[in-house]
């Protein structure tokens, strides 16, 4: 009886904190009358920057404490032979997930390739241990919810940064949460009681992604004055190149010939 | 070292014999052809990098020559300063662009130092970008792993070709940096002084450790 006004009380609160939260995180837009400000302001495309950066300060934070000595521990004890099953084993069990999304996305040539792949490499590969259908000559390709979305026509939203998970905005944090709950593998690995495959699964992805991004990461906070910036137009640039799967990237900013940031960019 | 030149006398052996095959009309002169500027420009970094007995500074300055005479470091400065370009003084924008040029070299000459150990460059394809300029498409492949996708956009200021932007594995180089320098302005209220000061702290962070982030 006593945790239930409690709870009810916390929930009434939840929804106004939120959004004072959001308002006190809000970057101040520049005053309508300048053009070109407002121009670079919607083409950064980060209403939320001051909430933003707090959060991308906190996952530096994990990521110095944990994520990165974890993942150079993975790099140093972990031989190449042996990151590359793992690679590949993860890389395999997302199929099924890169395979509807191929489907989704009206790209058969796509989604036959990676059906090939699964079937190849689930049964030569042993389990997906080993990419035998890539020496075959079918190369693997990575496709998300998220990017389905976009071929959809939906677009990014805001850019915002997520605890642990990092860089986002509400279109991929919706292609996560929706890969999270209908991926197969792990659907049948929570039916058949696997709970803590699931986990264990989420926690090498993170760690063989890290693991990856080591060096580039490094490479871009050392030679950045404005790291958070650097990421943030990065991620973006990046995700737009993947939804197009790499064609176009030459529309995506032109130097405009010395028109000196009159014209906006826009990122899609 | 003797594996290392005889496999560059190859590949440049490969890229005239494809240049000559391609187009057996032209010859290959970096000025007017896109194709040529990009596959020479490659080349004469990684020899910079391969000469042998050499000090980290004096590769740096070859670097630097290299880089100067063939990025336009003007033009990319307008871009990448976008709307604070105009409201700088014209000595901030000589000093934004000598920081700027300083920042870009510490930045890539050990990168391409890097490269060097087994790479070999080979340009795809070349598309017309805009009136004067072109997007060159270029493949470094790598040993044991996948080939970077390089994009370099080029454009005709007078005559000769001159590098405005590049794309590594899909990300513009001078489009992050305007993105990223726009933002440190903005946070310093506007004031391009904020920034130069903390390019010169930067450099002085990459000359004092050129190599910090791969050392841990």
């Amino acid at each position: 009886m006593s945790s239930f006004p409690i709870r009810r009380y916390s929930l009434r609160l939840a929804a106004p904190l939120f959004a004072l939260a959001l308002a006190a995180g809000c970057a101040t837009p520049p005053p309508a009358d300048d053009a070109e400000a407002m121009a670079d302001f919607v083409q950064v495309n980060d209403p939320f920057e001051p909430l933003n950066r707090d959060i991308f300060e906190f996952n530096q934070a994990v990521d110095r404490a944990l994520l990165k000595p974890v993942a150079k521990g993975y790099r140093e004890y972990v031989p190449q032979y042996g990151r590359e099953r793992v690679r590949d084993f993860l890389q395999n069990l997302r199929s099924p997930l890169v395979f509807a999304n191929d489907v989704l996305q009206g790209d058969p040539d796509r989604a036959m390739q990676t059906l090939m792949r699964f079937a190849f490499n689930t049964g030569f590969g042993i389990g997906g241990l080993f990419d035998v259908a890539q020496e075959g000559g079918i190369t693997p390709h990575e496709e998300d919810f998220g990017q389905t979305l976009a071929v959809w026509g939906v677009g990014e939203g805001p850019y915002i940064v997520l605890p642990i998970m990092g860089p986002s905005n509400p279109r991929d944090t919706t292609g996560l949460v929706v890969e999270w709950v209908v991926d197969p593998v792990n659907y049948r690995l929570d039916r058949a009681g696997y709970e803590w495959a699931v986990w264990t699964r989420a926690g090498m992805t993170g760690i063989e992604k890290r693991e990856k991004y080591l060096d580039v990461l490094d490479e871009v906070e050392r030679q950045s004055i404005d790291y958070y910036a650097a990421v943030r137009s990065l991620y973006r640039q990046r995700r737009a190149a993947e939804v197009t799967n790499g064609k176009d990237i030459d529309k995506i900013p032109d130097t405009g010939l010395s028109s000196v940031g009159t014209t906006a960019i826009g990122l899609r | 070292m003797v594996m290392m030149s005889r496999r560059l006398v190859l590949v440049a052996a490969a890229a005239v014999l494809s240049l000559s095959l391609v187009r057996p009309a032209l010859t290959a002169d970096a000025s007017t052809d896109p194709k040529a500027f990009v596959g020479r420009l490659a080349d004469q970094a990684l020899q910079t990098m391969l000469v042998k007995g050499l000090s980290d500074q004096e590769r740096t300055q070859k670097f630097r020559e290299l880089f100067v005479a063939a990025v336009d470091m003007p033009e990319i400065s307008r871009f990448v300063l976008g709307r604070y370009w105009r409201s700088a003084s014209a000595e901030q924008q000589q000093e934004f662009i000598r920081l700027f040029e300083d920042i870009l070299v510490y930045t890539w000459a050990p990168r391409f130092k890097d490269y060097a150990v087994s790479i070999n460059h080979e340009v795809v394809t070349v598309t017309p970008d805009g009136e004067r300029g072109v997007l060159v498409e270029s493949l470094v492949k790598r040993e044991r792993q996948d080939p970077i996708k390089l994009m370099w956009r080029l454009r005709q200021p007078d005559g000769g070709y001159k590098v405005v932007d590049l794309a590594v594995a899909n990300t513009w180089m001078a489009f992050t940096y305007r993105q990223e320098y726009g933002s440190v302005v903005s946070n310093q209220g506007g004031r391009i002084d904020g920034l130069l000061d903390a390019m010169r702290r930067k450099i002085a962070q990459l000359q004092a450790d050129p190599n910090s982030a791969r050392m841990n």
